[in-house]
């Protein structure tokens, strides 16, 4: 029934396809990442055949570079920073929306879902766009948040280009991320432990942190991992709302494919990237199998 | 009674958070002011513009060609993979499909920048729809893979008792039963490809922007409410896409 | 679902002809935003009775990036004179067919045979710029700060009464070039320390700054995000003519600061791999007749390398020295040359750094 010519016919067309657009790409970026930067960017040729003599012009200067100053390595930290705190507000915010879904009646969930998901199918841009137009210092959010900060006598704030911006704009784009993994996993658990606990005497509280708080761990998991992958590596949001200061990692790699044009130090800067995303993604499947999980 | 009521509280205040930013867009889009900062009076004339704005509805154009071609593609070799991920559980195959969905989008956009480059291939509409193929496949392949993990066998094996050959079985039973799956697989592509900005960011050349490229130009730039009416016009697009999308069916939106 | 699946194939089939039809007579155009009126446009558009499609970028390293990533194929390009040595050095360029370009003629002696394109073989000229400093009038005088001083961007004592109310270039020729002035140095100083010492200066003034930005710092000035803007001359002349138009409650002046500036000459080129290069020429041609080089002056604000433009170009607008330097303000200026690659990506270096601190 399998036959080996029915396995090939239905893998290879794929597989050819994504080694060529997927893993091919990924293994030049590995190999630019030892050459020198063109002289007008790009790369520069990696050997130079002279008389028959063969000279290979690659270097690990590009690699040094990354560790030359703290600065690189320190606005990594910062952009898993901002990941982080990200991933723990969107857990936070999604946690009390998911439940109240799974705990609703059968009928309203596919509409409190899809309520969930509509604003995620608006453009990527326009979501941040809308942030751009509600942080705007000419604003009535700034105004007011300023009116009364001078009531309590202080400084009045920018909302705009800061840190602040940068991670609610995040936060609200990767929310419904957070918010399907978690009602998925806390759909299934099984009312009748809750029922039993009940009936044991334990209280709310001591049902929610008991029973329910550790069977959905690892929906919790799989959200933080949909959120905080895409989030590591984003550039517009610190590009439209973060200002001087509010930039992450991946707006020194794009910088470096546009702007500066270093690609061999682009491709550092991506490696190490895509180094980190696959660690944690090994990492999420793992803890994904907690022991006590649910079905 | 108490919890329940902190509990409502905080859905509804999350609820509020996801949708007051897209209705301060869409309000502003018929705010008679270059600015989006007050309200001075209702027009249409932003929508008038934008209908007049030849490079927007190019790029527009752009878009649904790209996400079409996309859709299609994809939704070939999604299909494929999908069945061959749920049959044959190879594991190389699953790491090529779904690295590109776990990847971080700047990643891809980047490493197929650099290969079209070194190949000299020249950017252009070609090199977009060959960069979202490449992301877009694993989202398919998940949609057949869930759809034939909840199918049933048996129809497969009375098909395979009633003497019908593996490509009679694949062709006549499976494939009309994965049908919703692989629809829902490309209307998935279409719309990552229609909404992709990052990836399509580094992969476009000349005269192939695409309507999220567009947009970018316009807020980094102009800022005028079109970018307004433009959002509100894809966000009506969208809730039209996803009302067919679940009268059609209903559990490939779970998926 | 096999309609669907129709539906798409249709779609896509027939909005797949539709461009194959307007590929006709299409001129890609690839300039600075902002920097052609659009009334010029229709002109254009009308005697040749093609489309014009417009790319823009803002600033020379992005257009940079973009023609050498495989983007090459625009009909015509407005580069400023460092990157046309870059590009011609590339074999990038198409030689221009002079016997296409009559209004050749109109064009000032002291803007053409430069020293980065000699003869004019590759490119000519199209407007030129000064970078400077714009700023909220109001809000400017009333903290009496002196805006035509670099200071006003790199003081932080000055800083300190505007923080938070400053963007400066997202380029780093520009935002260098003025450092280095600020410092007394030469833009086109490529002594590492001095190099070393203006990113010293742009990191100290860099908490007190609300963004790079290079293209919407228009908009900002006019609608009082910010009173201090480093940008063009012809950027700053459109935030003032907004302003004004919008009956703000301040105005927009621009100034150029004592210690000199950048002053750039942006010049039409048509690249090797153009679609239509005689559109390219009969664009080029257009653009070097004195009603439509004076539009860019009395329109867009820039200054005008063609001498019998200046009859077209309002008296109000010759006056401003902003835009047309006076002898004295020329001597301050530089032009920026074309970096060797190893300084390019020192500074490059630099200017990465100053983003990631």
């Amino acid at each position: 029934m399998h036959s080996r010519w029915a396995k090939t016919l239905l893998s290879l067309p794929p597989a050819v396809y994504l080694l060529l657009f997927f893993a091919l790409p990924s293994l030049m970026m590995l190999f630019a990442s030892f050459r020198y930067p063109g002289d007008y960017g790009g790369l520069a040729p990696w050997y130079f055949l002279e008389d028959g003599e063969l000279t290979l012009e690659l270097t690990l200067e590009n690699w040094q570079r990354l560790f030359e100053s703290t600065i690189y390595l320190g606005l990594l930290l910062k952009s898993v920073g901002f990941a982080l705190l990200t991933t723990a507000i969107c857990a936070l915010m999604a946690y009390p929306l998911a439940l109240t879904i799974a705990r609703s009646p059968k009928k309203n969930r596919d509409l409190l879902l899809l309520l969930v998901i509509l604003p995620f199918w608006s453009n990527f841009l326009v979501r941040i766009y809308a942030w751009m137009i509600i942080f705007s210092p000419q604003g009535a959010l700034t105004a007011g948040i300023n009116q009364l900060s001078a009531l309590f006598g202080l400084e009045p704030i920018n909302l705009m280009f800061s840190s602040t911006a940068v991670i609610t704009c995040l936060v609200y784009v990767h929310l419904p991320f957070m918010v399907l993994p978690l009602y998925a996993n806390l759909e299934k658990h099984d009312k009748a432990l809750l029922d039993a606990a009940q009936d044991l005497g334990a209280s709310r509280a001591r049902r929610f942190w008991l029973i329910t708080w550790p069977l959905s761990l690892p929906g919790l998991y799989a959200g933080a991992v949909l959120v905080f992958i895409p989030s590591l590596g984003i550039f517009a949001i610190p590009d439209l709302l973060g200002g001087t200061n509010g930039i992450m990692i991946g707006n020194v790699i794009k910088q470096q494919f546009v702007e500066a044009r270093d690609w061999p130090f682009g491709s550092v800067l991506s490696l190490v990237l895509t180094a980190i995303t696959l660690i944690l993604v090994i990492l999420a499947g793992r803890l994904g199998r907690t022991p006590g999980a649910a079905k | 009674m108490k919890n329940n009521k902190l509990l409502l509280t905080a859905t509804v205040l999350v609820y509020l958070f996801l949708y007051i930013p897209l209705l301060v867009v869409m309000l502003f889009s018929f705010n008679d002011s270059r600015l989006n900062a007050e309200w001075v009076g209702f027009t249409f004339k932003w929508y008038g513009q934008l209908f007049g704005n030849a490079e927007m509805l190019r790029a527009a154009l752009n878009s649904l060609i790209i996400a079409s071609v996309s859709a299609l593609l994809s939704g070939t070799l999604g299909t494929l993979a999908g069945v061959a991920m749920h049959r044959f559980r190879q594991k190389w195959l699953s790491a090529l499909v779904l690295g590109p969905v776990a990847m971080p989008d700047i990643l891809i956009g980047v490493s197929l920048l650099l290969m079209f480059m070194l190949f000299n291939v020249t950017l252009g509409a070609t090199s977009i729809i060959l960069a979202h193929v490449s992301f877009s496949i694993g989202f398919v392949a998940l949609a057949v893979q869930s759809r034939m993990a909840g199918m049933d066998d048996s129809l497969l094996e009375a098909a395979r008792d009633l003497g019908a050959t593996p490509w009679q079985s694949f062709r006549l039973v499976t494939l009309p039963l994965l049908l919703p799956g692989i629809v829902a697989g490309m209307m998935m592509a279409f719309t990552l490809s229609i909404d992709d900005f990052v990836v399509t960011f580094f992969t476009a050349g000349v005269g192939s922007t695409t309507l999220p490229l567009e947009i970018y130009s316009m807020v980094k730039i102009a800022v005028t409410p079109e970018v307004n009416a433009v959002s509100t016009l894809l966000m009506l697009l969208t809730l039209v896409l996803i009302t067919a999308l679940s009268r059609f069916s209903p559990q490939t939106l779970r998926s | 679902m096999k309609k669907l699946l129709g539906c798409l194939l249709v779609i896509a089939g027939t909005t797949g002809l539709a461009p194959l039809a307007a590929a006709d007579k299409v001129l890609h155009l690839f300039n600075w935003n902002d920097y052609i009126a659009d009334e010029t446009v229709t002109r254009f558009q009308k005697q040749c009775n093609c489309k014009v499609v417009q790319d823009y970028f803002s600033s020379t390293e992005e257009m940079m990036a973009k023609l050498l990533a495989g983007g090459g194929d625009y009909d015509v390009v407005i580069p400023t004179q460092n990157a046309v040595e870059a590009l011609v050095k590339q074999n990038f360029l198409m030689a221009l067919d002079k016997s296409k370009l009559g209004n050749m003629t109109n064009m000032a002696a002291g803007f053409m045979n430069k020293a980065y394109d000699p003869g004019n073989a590759y490119s000519l000229p199209y407007a030129f710029t000064t970078t400077l400093i714009g700023y909220n009038e109001s809000r400017i005088t009333e903290l009496g700060i002196d805006p035509a001083d670099w200071s006003i961007i790199f003081d932080p004592a000055v800083l300190e009464k505007i923080k938070g109310k400053v963007t400066v270039m997202d380029d780093s020729e520009e935002l260098f070039a003025a450092a280095m002035k600020y410092l007394g140095y030469s833009a086109n100083d490529t002594n590492e320390q001095h190099l070393k010492d203006a990113q010293a200066v742009i990191l100290k003034a860099k908490p007190y700054w609300a963004a790079f930005n290079s293209s919407s710092y228009i908009k900002e000035l006019t609608v009082g995000n910010v009173w201090v803007a480093h940008g063009y001359s012809s950027d700053m002349f459109q935030a003032r003519a907004d302003a004004k138009e919008a009956n703000r409650d301040f105005s927009v002046n621009f100034v150029l600061p004592a210690q000199g500036a950048v002053l750039a000459l942006d010049n039409m080129v048509v690249p090797n791999k153009a679609r239509n290069p005689i559109l390219a020429h009969e664009f080029i041609n257009f653009m070097m007749a004195p009603e439509n080089a004076a539009e860019l002056s009395n329109i867009v604000g820039t200054g005008n390398p063609n001498a019998s433009a200046k009859a077209y170009i309002d008296d109000e607008i010759l006056a401003i020295s902003a835009i047309f330097p006076s002898q004295e303000q020329l001597a301050t200026l530089e032009t920026i040359s074309a970096r060797k690659s190893k300084e390019r990506r020192f500074i490059s270096r630099l200017w990465t750094e100053v983003k990631v601190r």
